[in-house]
């Protein structure tokens, strides 16, 4: 059965980037706008995997976060962090693995084909 | 203390008696019997009380005693007569003797007419005292005043409802004489009190608190302000109101921001650079994986992301260089229309994909207009893409629309008005939102844009109005003269609130 990615960025462009590049590489992927979309995203389509913008507008990542380890069904998907902004890794310490835009396809592909092992 | 009586007085063997009787109560007393003698004692000027018989046996006294009653005011006189004489005595010195009394003496008479002076000197000893106490006291109430009104900072005092009951010159000068309104609608311009209110705090903790702030003035124009507060108790040492104290410190942060501002630049704009680089290695990878997959959807997609993201960096890397030097303008002179479609077209494809329905009035005889194009174009294109971006994240009306309208007012500007049904702004934003490096859009906002636009529009000779309320949508209309500028001024920014009616 195909793994589910759940894509959470405000910049349209990287959301279809990470869509086909996920896509490409034999995944299913859904996506969310801002850290509400996300959240409703989440619980509705049940996630093997979370990628997570930290600024956007709005509610933050890192809000995102702390709201689905609130969740106990929730709080075990694993969250990678992807974003342009500096000093993030701090903001979301349980996230799997943090990647700083603009980021290298391979290392992220194998960060997420590890974790989904 | 013993006061020093003069005594003058003709008869040697009366003189004797009084002057006995005095001593034992304690008087100082000295004594003249002649004309002669009395005018060296009036010489000596140190007498507490005089009393005398201004007709002494050998010529009177009268002009001399008024004469020291002139000039020492304050020296109680008692005068003796014999009866023949008490009338005359009584017209000629009339009140300037406190009292009169007939010879021979009576020197139980004497003795409480001369207690009476000394209580005299006592309370005008004292009415001195207090009227110097009361000079004082106004004087520092002058200076307190003087210092109040002339210190080169706003100060406001504030009851707890944050009205405020007292504002120095310079306060009222700039914000409008606003005794009775509210803090965070005279500097702030908003309807609500501020989450970080000083104000608020001091009269929790009683303690003085400091905030950094952008507060905006009665005429628009915008301060940054080093606010503390401070705490005014009653006799109680209950707190009843609270002193706010506002240095303008614009000048300091516009220095810094000139000296740091490449520097500040770089490290804002970095975010906004990452997210670019993404989106276009997005788009490098689409093409690619089009290609390989021969899926020509993708490729189309692929190239237009690509053309979008270099766009943006050109815009970004603009922004840059306009920011990092100032440079000449260079004017062109242009037909308005022409220049005007161009500037629209920019934005079409945008307003297309997102089903923003465009209006336009561009009448095709406005003439011509001298302007560097490069950078007018870019801050239209500013203004028009803010609208767009208002409408894309306003999720709570069903249709959107922006009205694009070109027009020669009554003063002889050429208007452009940009007006959508967007997000609209609070008072907040709409007072920063010219401000470096503000941006009221997350990641995708550098916090250049406005600020550029407004400097292009301003370098032009041009003024900026922004009519905007939150949730209803905005109005931008710059006015611009037909040629440039012999001089330029400091323009002004307008914003105000769009009425409900007016929007709707």
């Amino acid at each position: 059965m195909q793994k589910k990615i759940l894509v959470i960025d405000d910049d349209l462009n990287v959301r279809d980037y990470l869509v086909s590049l996920f896509e490409d590489n034999g995944y299913d992927v859904c996506v969310a706008g801002n850290v509400q979309q996300g959240l409703e995203a989440v619980k509705a389509k049940k996630p093997d995997l979370i990628t997570l913008d930290i600024e956007m507008p709005g509610e933050w990542g890192p809000r995102f976060y702390h709201k689905l380890s609130q969740d106990p069904e929730l709080k075990n998907i694993p969250v990678v962090v992807i974003s342009g902004l500096a000093g993030y890794e701090f903001a979301v310490v349980k996230a799997v693995a943090s990647i700083s835009k603009p980021f290298d396809r391979d290392e992220l592909l194998k960060i997420v084909k590890e974790t989904l092992n | 203390m013993t006061k020093q009586i003069l005594l003058i007085h003709g008869d040697t063997d009366n003189l004797t008696v009084l002057k006995n009787h005095s001593w034992h109560h304690n008087y100082g007393i000295c004594c003249a019997v002649t004309k002669k003698e009395s005018v060296l004692k009036f010489k000596e000027n140190n007498w507490g009380i005089i009393v005398a018989d201004p007709f002494i046996g050998n010529g009177d006294i009268v002009q001399d005693l008024l004469r020291i009653k002139k000039q020492t005011p304050r020296v109680p006189l008692l005068i003796l007569a014999a009866p023949e004489k008490m009338d005359k005595a009584m017209d000629l010195f009339s009140s300037k003797a406190i009292s009169y009394l007939q010879l021979p003496v009576n020197p139980k008479a004497l003795n409480l007419a001369l207690m009476g002076a000394s209580k005299n000197i006592a309370l005008e000893r004292k009415i001195d005292r207090y009227s110097e106490r009361i000079a004082e006291l106004h004087n520092a109430q002058d200076l307190l005043n003087q210092l109040f009104e002339e210190v080169p900072c706003y100060i406001s005092v504030q009851d707890k409802n944050l009205r405020i009951t007292a504002a120095n010159k310079r306060f009222k000068l700039d914000f409008g004489g606003p005794i009775g309104g509210v803090c965070y609608e005279v500097f702030k311009h908003r309807t609500t009190p501020c989450s970080d209110c000083p104000v608020v705090a001091t009269f929790q903790d009683g303690k003085s608190h400091t905030i950094e702030d952008i507060v905006t003035s009665k005429s628009g124009r915008q301060y940054n302000v080093l606010t503390q507060t401070a705490p005014i108790r009653n006799e109680l040492g209950k707190i009843t109101q609270v002193m706010e104290m506002s240095t303008d410190i614009t000048q300091i942060r516009q220095l810094q921001d000139h000296l740091v501002s490449l520097g500040l630049m770089l490290g804002s704009m970095s975010h906004g650079v990452k997210g670019m680089l993404t989106a276009l290695d997005g788009g490098i990878y689409q093409l690619e994986t089009g290609i390989v997959q021969a899926d020509e959807n993708r490729v189309t997609k692929a190239f237009g992301q690509i053309q979008q993201m270099a766009d943006k960096i050109k815009k970004m890397v603009l922004e840059i260089l306009y920011y990092a030097k100032s440079r000449e303008l260079s004017y062109e002179l242009l037909d308005i229309a022409d220049f005007a479609k161009n500037v629209i077209d920019s934005v079409t494809p945008i307003a297309k994909e997102n089903d923003i329905r465009l209006d336009i009035s561009i009448p095709d005889s406005l003439g011509q207009i001298e302007v560097d194009t490069n950078w007018m174009e870019a801050a239209l294109v500013n203004f028009l893409e803010n609208a767009l971006d208002a409408c894309i994240l306003d999720a709570n009306k069903a249709h959107h629309w922006i009205r694009f309208c070109v027009s020669k007012n009554k003063e002889g500007f050429i208007s452009f008005s940009v007006e959508d049904n967007g997000t609209g702004m609070d008072a907040e934003t709409r007072n920063k939102m010219f401000t470096l490096f503000f941006s009221s859009k997350g990641s995708q906002g550098t916090g250049l844009g406005m600020f550029i636009a407004h400097r292009v529009v301003r370098y032009h000779g041009g003024t900026i109005k922004v009519e905007s309320k939150a949730g209803k949508g905005s109005n931008f209309t710059i006015l611009l003269p037909f040629q440039k500028p012999d001089n330029l001024e400091d323009h002004e920014i307008f914003t105000r609130d769009i009425d409900d009616k007016e929007r709707e």
